[in-house]
C-alpha cells in the first residue's frame, strides 16, 4: 500500500528532500536579499528623494552616463543654493538607477526607487524603457519627468503623471525641413538630389519617416534619390556608402548613432564621395567631444539639428563652467543640458507644490512656466499631453573644432558655411 | 544596376570577408579542438582592442607592429582561460561550458567598461583613412592588410598544426582525447594551448579591425554570432574553411546589401547558416563525424 | 514522508499567497520577475531539459505570442485572454516546422543550437521589415486597466497570474516526466540511437515536446507584452531574451522538475541584489562584474545545476542523521 501510494504521490522522496533545503534557503535569500519587506522610508521635510533611471551601462552606457551626470549637477546645484527654500530648505537626493537600456530593467528599478521613497522620477532616455516606466508611473501614481525620449507615441496615451521636456520626433522633421529651407534659400550652388541613409532601429527608422514627411508637407524643393537603410549594428557600411555614392547626391542626410558616425564619415571620404554637405536631422554621433577627438579635421563642417543648449543663455555659461569642472568632461551637449533640465523642472515644481504629495507635484508641474533655462526655445511649459510644444531642434555645425550653433538665427552664435569643402580636402 | 557599383560590393565583400576570417580562424581551432562554443570570442577580441588601442594612444605603436604585443598577451589571456576555468568542467554538458563563457563574457564587457568606460574610441592610424582608387573603385588599405594578414595567420598556423610536436599533439587530442591521454600527452595542458592559441588569432584580428571600427565595450556579441556562422559554414575545425566561410559571408553580405534592401542584409548570412545546418551539417570542408 | 512534503509545498504556496499583503509593490515586482523567468525556463526545461534538443532561440515564440495577442487586441480588440492562445497556436505551428526540419536532418547537439538562433534572428529581421506589425518602432501598447484586457494597476494580480504561470508550468512538467513520453524522452537525451534500436519513435516524441514547448513559451510573451506595454523584435525575440531564458534553469539544473524555479529564485534576485548594492556612481559595470563572477562560480562548483547538487548533499545529511 505504501508503495504504491509512494508512486503516485505529487512527490517523490528525491525531490522533497531537496525542496526542504534549497526552498527554504533560496525563499529565505531571496527576501533578504531584496530588502524584506520592503520598509518604506517617509520622506522627511529635510530630505526629497528623487528617482534618475538612466541607461548608464548597456549598449548606450556613454550617453546614459552623460544624462546621469547631468542629474546629479543639478541636484547638486539646487542644493547649494538652499534646496527647496519653500519647504524649509529640504535637500534633494538623487537615486540612480541603472536600466542598462532594457525595458524589464528599467521598470524594476523604477520600482525598486519608488519604494526607496522617490517623490519623482526622471529619465529615461530610451523611448523602449521610457515606455514601460511611463506605464508604471500612472499606475503608482508617481509624477515622471521625462527628460530624454522622443517617440511620440509615449505621451499619446492620456497618461496624468508624464511629462516631456524633450523635443519630440515629429518636431524635429519640422524643423529640420525649415533648416535645409533655409539653406537652400542662401546656397549660391543649387542643392537638388539627398541620400538618406539611416540605422534601422527605432530612432532611426522614426526619424527618416518624419524628416521625410516634413519635407513633403513644407514643399522642400528637393529630391530624395535614394534612401538606404543599415543595420545598426553594421560591422562595415563600404557597400551602403557605394551605393549612396551611385547615386550621385548633392547633400547626404545621414541617421546614425555615435558607432555608425565613425564608420560613415570614414567611408565616405575612403570612397571619395562627392557631396556639398553632410545634412543631418538630429543625431547622436557629430557633436560630442570624442568625435572631434577621433575624427580631426573629418569632423569640421558636418551640419546636424538635434535638440540643443542655448549659447546665448548666461545660465547656460554657469552651468557648463561647473559641469566641466566637476566632471572633467568636454562641454555640456544634448544629453547632459536636458538631464538637467529634468531635475530643475521638479525642483520648480517642488518648490510651488509646497510637498511632496504626488497630485500636487503634478498640479504644479502642470503650471510649469520656466523662463530662464539652458535649452533652446521658449519658455518650459507642459501642453495637456505633457509635452512641451516650446522645445524645438537647432542646426548646428562643426567649424575650427568646435560645434557652434548656426540656425535659428535668433540663438545663433556664428553664420553657417554651405557649400562646405569635399571631406579630404579639408 | 550600376556595374561600378556591383564591382565594388564585390571587392568590398571580399575585403571585409577577409577581416571575417582573421577572426573565425582563432574560433575554429577552439571550437574544432575542444568542442567548446567559446561565447566570450568577441570579448576577447574586444579586450586585444583596448589594448592595441592603448599601446597606440599611449607609446605610438602602429597596431600592425603591436601585433608582436598583444598575440603573446591574448595567448596568456586565452591560456589561462582554458587552465583555470574551461578544463575544470571539460566533461560536463556543453550547455554548462556555454554557460561559463557567458560568465566570462559578462565579466570581460563591464570590466573594460568600468576601467576604460563606455565611450567609443577611434584610433586615427596611419592607415585609417588610405584607400587606393582604381577608376572608380575603392580598395581599402587597412581590410588589405588585414586580408593579408589574414592568409598569413591562417598558414602560419596551418604550419604549426602539421609541423610542430605541440601542434600534432593538439590535433591527436582533438581527433581522440581518450587515445591522446593514453599514449601520455597532457591532453589539459594541449587544450590550453589550443585555445591560447585560438584566442592569439582573434587578438591579431582586433588589432588589425581597430582602425576600421569604433571601438566600445559592447561590440563582442555581434562579431561572436558571425564568427560561429563562418565556421560552421566552413566546416568546424578546417583553418581553410574558415578562411573561404569568412569570404563567402562577406561577399553575400554585401551582395545583398546592393540587391535587397540593406537592413536585411543579416537575414542572408542567417539563411545561409540555416541552409548549412540542415543538408550539410560538417561544412563546406569539414570532415563528417558521428 | 508524503505528508511532509505536502505539507511544506502547501507552507509555501501558502506563504506566496500571503506574500502581497505584507511587503512592498518593488519586492511583489521581483517576484513577479523570479516567476516569469521560471516559467519560461520551464517551458524551455520541456524541450531542451529532458529530450536533449538545446535550443536558444526560445524568445522567437515568446516574440510571436507577444505580437500576435497584442495586434489581436489592439486590432479587433480581442481580449489578450483569448488572444494568447492564438499566439500560442501560432508559436507551436513554428515549433513543429523548425522542429520537423531539425529531427528529419538529425541535426544535434551544438548544431541544433545554432539552428534555433538563426530561426530566432531570422524572426526578429522578418518582424523588424513589417510594417503591419511596427517594424522597428515596435507597439506601444496603450494603458486601459480591466480583467478583459490582461492590464492591472497594482503589481499584484501580474503577481497571482505569474505565479498561477509557474505552478502550471510545474505540474505540466511534472505530468509530462511521469508520463511515457517523459521516459522515453530521457531515454532519447541519454542515447538517442538505442533508443530508437528499441523502437522508440524519437521523432514524433521530440516534435510533441517541442509543440507544447512552443505553446506554452508563447503565453509568457502574452505577459510580457502587458506587463511591460512596449514590444519591439530586437527585444522579445533578440538573442539576450533567449540567453536570459536559458541562464536559470542551467543554473538549476536542467532536466528536473524544479531546477528552473531554483534557478530562477537564485539568478533574478542575484541580479537585482547586485545592481541594487553595486551600481553606484561612478562605478557603472561593477555590479555586472560581480554578477558574472558568481555565475562563474556557481558553474564551476555546480556544473550539473543545483539541484542534482542539493539532493546528493540531503542524501548524504539524513544517512549522517540516521546512522547516528
Amino acid at each position: 500500500m505504501e508503495k504504491i501510494r509512494k508512486k503516485h504521490s505529487f512527490l517523490n522522496v528525491k525531490e522533497k528532500s531537496f525542496l526542504i533545503v534549497a526552498g527554504t534557503i533560496l525563499l529565505g535569500m531571496a527576501l533578504v536579499i531584496t530588502g524584506f519587506p520592503g520598509i518604506t522610508i517617509a520622506a522627511g521635510p529635510k530630505v526629497i528623494k528623487i528617482g534618475s533611471i538612466q541607461p548608464a551601462t548597456g549598449m548606450i552606457a556613454e550617453i546614459g552616463q552623460a544624462c546621469r551626470r547631468g542629474n546629479l549637477l543639478a541636484v547638486e546645484d539646487i542644493n547649494a543654493r538652499g534646496g527647496i527654500k519653500s519647504m524649509g530648505g529640504a535637500k534633494l537626493e538623487l537615486l540612480l538607477g541603472d536600466s542598462e537600456g532594457k525595458p524589464p530593467i528599467g521598470r524594476s528599478e523604477a520600482e525598486r526607487l519608488i519604494k526607496n521613497g522617490s517623490v519623482c522620477l526622471v529619465g529615461a532616455f530610451m523611448s523602449s524603457v521610457t515606455m514601460a516606466i511611463a506605464t508604471l508611473a500612472e499606475q503608482r501614481g508617481v509624477p515622471f519627468v521625462i527628460d530624454i525620449a522622443a517617440a511620440d507615441p509615449i505621451t499619446q496615451q492620456g497618461y496624468k503623471h508624464v511629462f516631456r521636456n524633450f523635443t519630440k520626433s515629429s518636431v524635429f522633421g519640422r524643423c529640420y525641413a525649415d533648416y535645409i529651407k533655409d539653406i537652400i534659400a542662401h546656397s549660391k550652388v543649387p542643392i537638388k538630389r539627398a541620400v538618406l541613409m539611416n540605422i534601422d532601429d527605432l530612432f532611426g527608422t522614426v526619424t527618416a519617416k518624419f524628416t521625410l514627411k516634413a519635407l513633403k508637407d513644407k514643399n522642400v524643393p528637393i529630391d530624395i534619390v535614394a534612401h538606404i537603410t543599415f543595420p545598426h549594428a553594421a560591422k562595415d557600411i563600404s557597400t551602403e556608402v557605394a551605393k549612396a555614392k551611385a547615386a550621385k547626391p548633392d547633400i547626404l542626410i545621414p541617421i546614425v548613432r555615435i558607432a555608425s558616425s565613425r564608420v560613415l564619415l570614414k567611408e565616405l571620404y575612403k570612397q571619395k564621395v562627392k557631396l556639398l554637405g553632410i545634412v543631418a536631422p538630429g543625431c547622436p554621433g557629430f557633436y560630442e567631444p570624442e568625435f572631434f577627438k577621433d575624427m580631426r579635421k573629418l569632423a569640421n563642417f558636418i551640419m546636424d539639428s538635434p535638440p540643443w543648449i542655448n549659447p546665448k543663455s548666461s545660465m547656460f555659461k554657469e552651468v557648463n563652467a561647473r559641469y566641466q569642472k566637476k566632471f572633467n568632461k568636454g562641454p555640456m551637449d544634448t544629453n547632459s543640458a536636458y538631464a538637467y533640465e529634468g531635475v530643475m523642472i521638479i525642483a520648480d515644481a517642488l518648490e510651488r507644490a509646497k510637498s511632496t504629495e504626488p497630485d500636487k507635484i503634478v498640479a504644479a508641474l502642470r503650471k510649469t512656466n520656466i523662463k530662464e533655462h539652458i535649452t533652446l526655445g521658449g519658455p518650459i511649459v507642459f501642453d495637456k499631453n505633457g509635452d512641451n510644444p516650446n522645445a524645438i531642434t537647432g542646426m548646428l555645425q562643426n567649424l575650427n573644432g568646435r560645434t557652434r550653433l548656426v540656425l535659428p538665427r535668433e540663438f545663433a552664435e556664428v553664420d553657417y558655411v554651405f557649400p562646405t569643402p569635399n571631406l579630404w580636402e579639408r | 544596376m550600376n556595374l561600378t557599383l556591383l564591382i565594388q560590393a564585390l571587392i568590398g565583400g571580399f575585403l571585409v570577408g577577409g577581416v571575417y576570417s582573421l577572426i573565425a580562424i582563432g574560433l575554429s581551432l577552439i571550437f574544432g579542438v575542444m568542442k567548446i562554443i567559446n561565447f566570450a570570442h568577441g570579448e576577447i577580441m574586444m579586450i586585444a582592442m583596448y589594448i592595441t588601442y592603448w599601446l597606440f594612444v599611449l607609446l605610438k605603436i602602429d597596431p600592425i607592429i603591436s601585433i608582436i604585443i598583444v598575440a603573446p598577451l591574448i595567448f596568456l589571456l586565452g591560456y589561462c582561460m582554458q587552465r583555470f576555468l574551461v578544463n575544470r568542467i571539460i566533461d560536463a554538458p556543453e550547455l554548462i561550458q556555454i554557460l561559463l563563457m557567458l560568465g566570462v563574457a559578462i565579466v570581460l564587457t563591464n570590466l573594460a567598461l568600468f576601467i576604460w568606460g563606455p565611450d567609443h574610441r577611434m584610433a586615427a592610424t596611419r592607415f585609417s583613412l588610405s584607400a587606393i582608387m582604381l577608376g572608380g573603385i575603392t580598395i581599402d588599405v587597412s581590410r588589405l592588410i588585414a586580408f593579408g594578414i589574414a592568409i598569413i595567420v591562417s598558414i602560419g598556423v596551418f604550419l604549426f598544426l602539421a609541423k610542430t610536436e605541440t601542434g600534432k599533439m593538439i590535433r591527436a587530442a582533438a581527433d581522440n582525447r581518450l587515445g591522446a591521454q593514453i599514449v601520455g600527452i597532457k591532453v589539459n595542458r594541449v587544450y590550453a594551448i589550443s585555445f591560447g592559441v585560438g584566442s592569439a588569432c582573434v587578438g591579431i584580428a582586433g588589432a588589425l579591425i581597430l582602425p576600421l571600427i569604433p571601438l566600445d565595450p559592447y561590440l563582442g556579441p555581434s562579431y561572436t554570432l558571425t564568427s560561429f556562422i563562418i565556421v560552421i559554414l566552413g566546416g568546424m575545425g578546417s583553418l581553410l574553411g574558415a578562411f573561404i566561410g569568412g569570404i563567402i559571408i562577406g561577399v553575400a553580405e554585401s551582395l545583398g546589401a546592393v540587391l535587397l534592401v540593406s537592413s536585411l542584409k543579416e537575414l542572408v548570412s542567417f539563411s545561409i547558416l540555416i541552409v548549412i545546418l540542415l543538408f550539410r551539417p560538417q561544412g563546406l570542408f569539414g570532415t563528417r563525424n558521428e | 514522508m508524503n505528508r511532509n512534503s505536502i505539507i511544506f509545498l502547501a507552507a509555501v504556496l501558502l506563504f506566496l499567497l500571503l506574500l502581497p499583503l505584507f511587503s512592498s509593490s518593488a519586492l511583489i515586482g521581483i517576484f513577479i520577475l523570479i516567476f516569469f523567468y521560471a516559467y519560461l525556463g520551464q517551458c524551455w526545461n520541456i524541450l531542451s531539459g529532458y529530450v536533449g534538443a538545446v535550443s536558444v532561440g526560445h524568445a522567437l515564440f515568446v516574440g510571436i505570442g507577444a505580437y500576435i495577442s497584442t495586434k489581436l487586441a489592439l486590432v479587433w480588440g480581442l481580449s489578450p485572454w483569448i488572444g494568447m492562445f492564438l499566439g500560442g497556436f501560432c508559436a507551436s505551428i513554428i515549433a513543429l516546422f523548425i522542429g520537423y526540419l531539425g529531427f528529419r536532418f538529425r541535426v544535434k547537439g551544438v548544431y541544433f543550437f545554432l539552428l534555433t538562433i538563426a530561426f530566432a534572428e531570422v524572426g526578429r529581421l522578418i518582424f523588424l521589415h513589417l510594417d503591419v506589425f511596427g517594424g522597428p518602432v515596435g507597439i506601444f501598447i496603450p494603458f486601459k486597466p480591466s480583467f478583459i484586457n490582461f492590464q492591472f494597476k497594482g503589481n499584484n494580480p501580474y503577481y497571482y497570474i505569474a505565479m498561477g504561470m509557474m505552478i502550471f508550468s510545474i505540474i505540466v512538467v511534472r505530468i509530462i516526466e511521469k508520463s511515457n513520453i517523459g521516459l522515453l524522452s530521457v531515454a532519447i537525451r541519454e542515447d538517442e540511437d538505442a533508443a530508437q534500436s528499441l523502437g522508440v519513435n524519437s521523432f514524433k516524441c521530440k516534435m510533441i515536446l517541442f509543440f507544447i514547448s512552443g505553446f506554452m513559451t508563447a503565453l509568457g510573451g502574452t505577459f510580457y507584452a502587458n506587463y511591460f506595454y512596449y514590444i519591439q523584435p530586437d527585444i522579445v525575440f533578440g538573442l539576450g531574451l533567449s540567453v536570459d531564458i536559458i541562464l536559470r534553469p542551467i543554473v538549476g539544473g536542467m532536466g528536473t522538475v524544479f531546477g528552473p524555479v531554483i534557478g530562477s529564485f537564485l539568478m533574478t534576485p542575484l541580479a537585482e541584489f547586485t545592481r541594487n548594492y553595486f551600481a553606484k556612481g561612478g562605478y557603472e559595470g561593477l555590479h555586472m562584474i560581480i554578477y558574472g563572477i558568481i555565475l562563474i562560480i556557481v558553474v564551476l562548483f555546480f556544473p550539473r545545476g543545483l539541484a542534482p547538487s542539493f539532493q546528493r548533499m540531503y542524501r548524504s545529511f539524513k544517512k549522517n542523521i540516521s546512522k547516528s
